[in-house]
């Protein structure tokens, strides 16, 4: 039988190249976030800056944040996987230099070429620029993206091998004998478990992804080697889709692992775990038709899968997840530090902007407020107060001075302000969703004006809050190194 | 490996001698090359598997020195990239057919070439080296026999559009199913390499 009692692990402190991604990520974060205020500032016509740079900002900051989070989720996977596997440090560094010499390319292609197609760089929109930009910086945007894939392709193919060296497959990585035998409890642990399940589409979703993009790349400069556009859209939202999932899948590892450590009680990879991650594995990779449901040329049978996984994809790991924090936090008397109280209301993040999209994944609610800003309200949500939030949660665990060190009032005040300016940044989206403001315009009509003050606000005192949080974490970066008790007990244990 | 020099050995050199005198006799040659789709997703898929096999047979301390000799894996994926890339070129194809000399290049080319310092590389690459392989291979078949489908013009001088368009979709659907069957091979575990769990780095595993 299985047996879930837990065993203490000392607190590891983070490599050099974990700290190398985390700052890399905490600057370009920051900077991401600010093109996203000065977005929202046009939009609400505090300033002006234009059409143009407005859509160089959002090709920015779309490429930027899908990329820099991706970077986030992988340090915190390869931090807590590295415990459990043999990693190697030559590859997860090459993925970061891959990373950065990708964004130099964006960057110039946007910066100097006046590319400004968006990230999703959707056919055939790159190569029909109508002189707004030349044939090269589109090339130079999507060979950037390319290297960048490139990168990640590496960091996955490294993790496979060493989760298939220690445990005999990827089948074994997400504990299919335990789910399809009986529970013997060994199964791999919750980080594992993650890690796999985010290789595998990952590695599916890159070679997708680089597949058309050197289609349109060979178009780009032989236009008549013709693509059709409906599948080229499929084939970038696949990809782009399953990319940027990934990511909360990676980044939820901290959870996992940190959280038990505060109430000493396990995360067990249980069947019902094992089972909703398998699940999602598959799932994952059909759910992207939910962002096509407005193209009705699509076949028909597409479009309901879509819908469908969508509705069903939304829960396994989301409640499994949720579930398993309340039973590691209940009546523990856990002791809330900034740590785990970012990782904990990261979770509640999580499911109240996934709520959003399982709405909007309705076929007859899409076809009303699919590209309106509601959409941005929900990925902005589970990416803010979810997703970013469990690195900021990981971020404040490595630096933490000592196990009962206590946060100092800013700090605080910067965690409410993280989480009142994100609600309210994220409602007025989606409240201006609901009004029907139109997503990625640059202006926007007097009616909608007013919640684009609001969100420019409350955006400024969820930056102003991360600023705090990121300026703790440089200057703590010589603690993060260190193996030391981080986690203070719960009450309940400790005295 | 001790089956190298063994009755057993001798059997299948023989047999894979005879194989490639039969896919070389014209008659073969003729209805192979008929068609794009069997020239390039069978016969040269062939060539290669007869180089794949015969390097096999070889004593493993042979294919050790060999390797030491040309540089380690390396330097064996980049030849057998480059020299797989080249006959993927509708223009060799095209040369294939209407120049001996090229048909026999390759004949010699796909086995010595391709088949052979993979077989040499595969024992020392782990699941890193052998994924980029396949990542890159399969990447590769898929975009190009897209590019067949799509392309507007007739690549190859000696077929036709619809064979062109016939042998892209071949491809397509064959870089699926390697790419589902490799990551099949990662889902049960097995065949990986140097790094396996028993450390049975012998090459002999396709993935
Ligand atoms: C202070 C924080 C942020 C602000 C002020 C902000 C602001 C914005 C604005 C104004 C838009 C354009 C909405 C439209 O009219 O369509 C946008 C789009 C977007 N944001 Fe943010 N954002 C922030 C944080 C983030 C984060 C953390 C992520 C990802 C992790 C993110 C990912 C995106 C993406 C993917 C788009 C879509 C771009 C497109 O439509 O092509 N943002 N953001």
């Amino acid at each position: 039988m299985a047996s879930y009692t837990y065993t203490a692990t000392p607190d590891q402190g983070a490599k050099a190249g974990v700290l190398a991604y985390l700052v890399v990520s905490a600057v370009v974060l920051l900077l991401m976030m600010l093109f996203g205020l000065l977005m929202r500032m046009e939009q609400a016509q505090f300033i002006s800056i234009g059409g143009l740079w407005f859509y160089k900002l959002m090709t920015l900051h779309g490429a930027g944040m899908v990329g820099i989070v991706a970077l986030a989720g992988a340090s915190i996977m390869w931090h807590f996987l590295r415990q459990y596997v043999e990693l190697t440090t030559s590859i997860f560094i090459a993925n970061l230099v891959i990373f950065l010499i990708g964004v130099v390319m964006i960057l110039a292609s946007v910066l100097l070429g006046d590319f400004h197609a968006a990230w999703t760089f959707l056919f055939p929109l790159p190569g029909n620029s109508m002189g707004m930009w030349s044939q090269g910086a589109a090339a130079l945007f999507m060979g950037g993206l390319l290297v960048i894939g490139v990168g990640f392709v590496l960091l996955h193919l490294d993790i496979a091998r060493a989760i298939i060296k220690n445990y005999g497959g990827l089948g074994r990585g997400l504990g299919w004998p335990q789910l399809f035998g009986p529970d013997d409890g060994n199964a791999p642990p919750p980080a594992v478990v993650a890690s796999t399940m985010v290789t595998i589409v990952n590695l599916i979703g890159l070679v997708v992804g680089a597949s058309i993009l050197i289609m349109m790349l060979v178009n780009l400069y032989v236009p008549t080697f013709e693509i059709d556009a409906l599948l080229a859209k499929g084939m970038i939202y696949f990809f782009g889709h399953v990319f940027i999932n990934a990511v909360i899948y990676m980044a939820v590892i901290a959870v996992y692992e940190i959280l038990p450590r505060y109430t000493q009680r396990p995360w067990k990879s249980n069947k019902v775990f094992l089972a909703s991650w398998t699940a999602s594995t598959i799932m994952v990779m059909f759910i992207f038709p939910h962002h096509l449901l407005m193209d009705y040329a699509f076949p028909k049978w597409f479009l309901i899968m879509g819908h469908i996984i969508g509705y069903l994809n939304t829960f396994p790991i989301l409640i499994v997840t949720g579930y398993g924090a309340m039973m590691i936090v209940y009546r523990s008397g856990i002791r809330w530090d900034m740590c785990s109280r970012l990782l904990f209301v990261s979770l509640f993040g999580w499911a109240v902007g996934a709520m959003p999209a399982f709405i909007d994944g309705t076929i007859t609610v899409n076809y009303v407020m699919h590209n309106t800003l509601w959409v941005p309200g929900h990925f902005h949500t589970y990416l803010i107060l979810g997703m970013v939030a469990m690195v900021f949660g990981f971020m404040y665990y490595l630096g933490k001075p000592d196990e009962n060190a206590k946060d100092s009032p800013i700090d605080i005040a910067a965690f409410w302000g993280f989480v009142v300016g994100t609600m309210g940044f994220t409602m007025s989206f989606l409240y201006g969703g609901k009004e029907g403001a139109a997503r990625r315009y640059a202006e926007h009509l007097p009616e909608w004006i007013p919640y684009d003050r609001l969100g420019s606000y409350f955006a400024a005192l969820l930056i102003a809050s991360v600023l705090v949080f990121i300026f703790r974490f440089l200057t703590r970066l010589g603690l993060a190194g260190r193996d030391y008790q981080r986690a203070s007990l719960a009450r309940s244990i400790a005295t | 490996m001790k089956r190298t020099s063994s009755p057993y050995a001798v059997r299948m050199g023989f047999g894979l001698g005879i194989s490639y005198l039969f896919l070389a006799t014209p008659m073969v040659r003729d209805w192979m090359e008929a068609s794009m789709s069997r020239h390039m997703l069978v016969q040269m898929p062939l060539l290669v598997v007869i180089g794949i096999v015969a390097c096999r047979l070889l004593p493993a301390h042979w294919q050790n020195s060999v390797l030491a000799r040309v540089g380690g894996s390396i330097p064996c994926v980049v030849v057998a990239l480059f020299a797989s890339s080249y006959w993927m070129l509708p223009r060799a194809l095209d040369a294939a057919l209407n120049d001996p000399l090229a048909e026999m290049a390759k004949f010699l080319s796909l086995p010595l070439l391709v088949g052979f310092p993979l077989v040499l590389a595969w024992r020392r690459l782990t699941l890193i080296g052998r994924g980029f392989v396949w990542t890159n291979f399969i990447s590769m078949l898929a975009v190009l026999g897209w590019l067949y489908i799509v392309a507007p013009v007739r690549v190859c001088n000696s077929y036709l559009v619809n064979d062109q368009e016939t042998a892209g979709w071949y491809m397509v659907i064959a870089s699926v199913l390697l790419f589902l069957w490799w990551l099949g091979t990662l889902l049960v575990g097995g065949g990986v390499g140097p790094d396996k769990p028993d450390r049975n780095g012998t090459g002999t595993k396709l993935a």
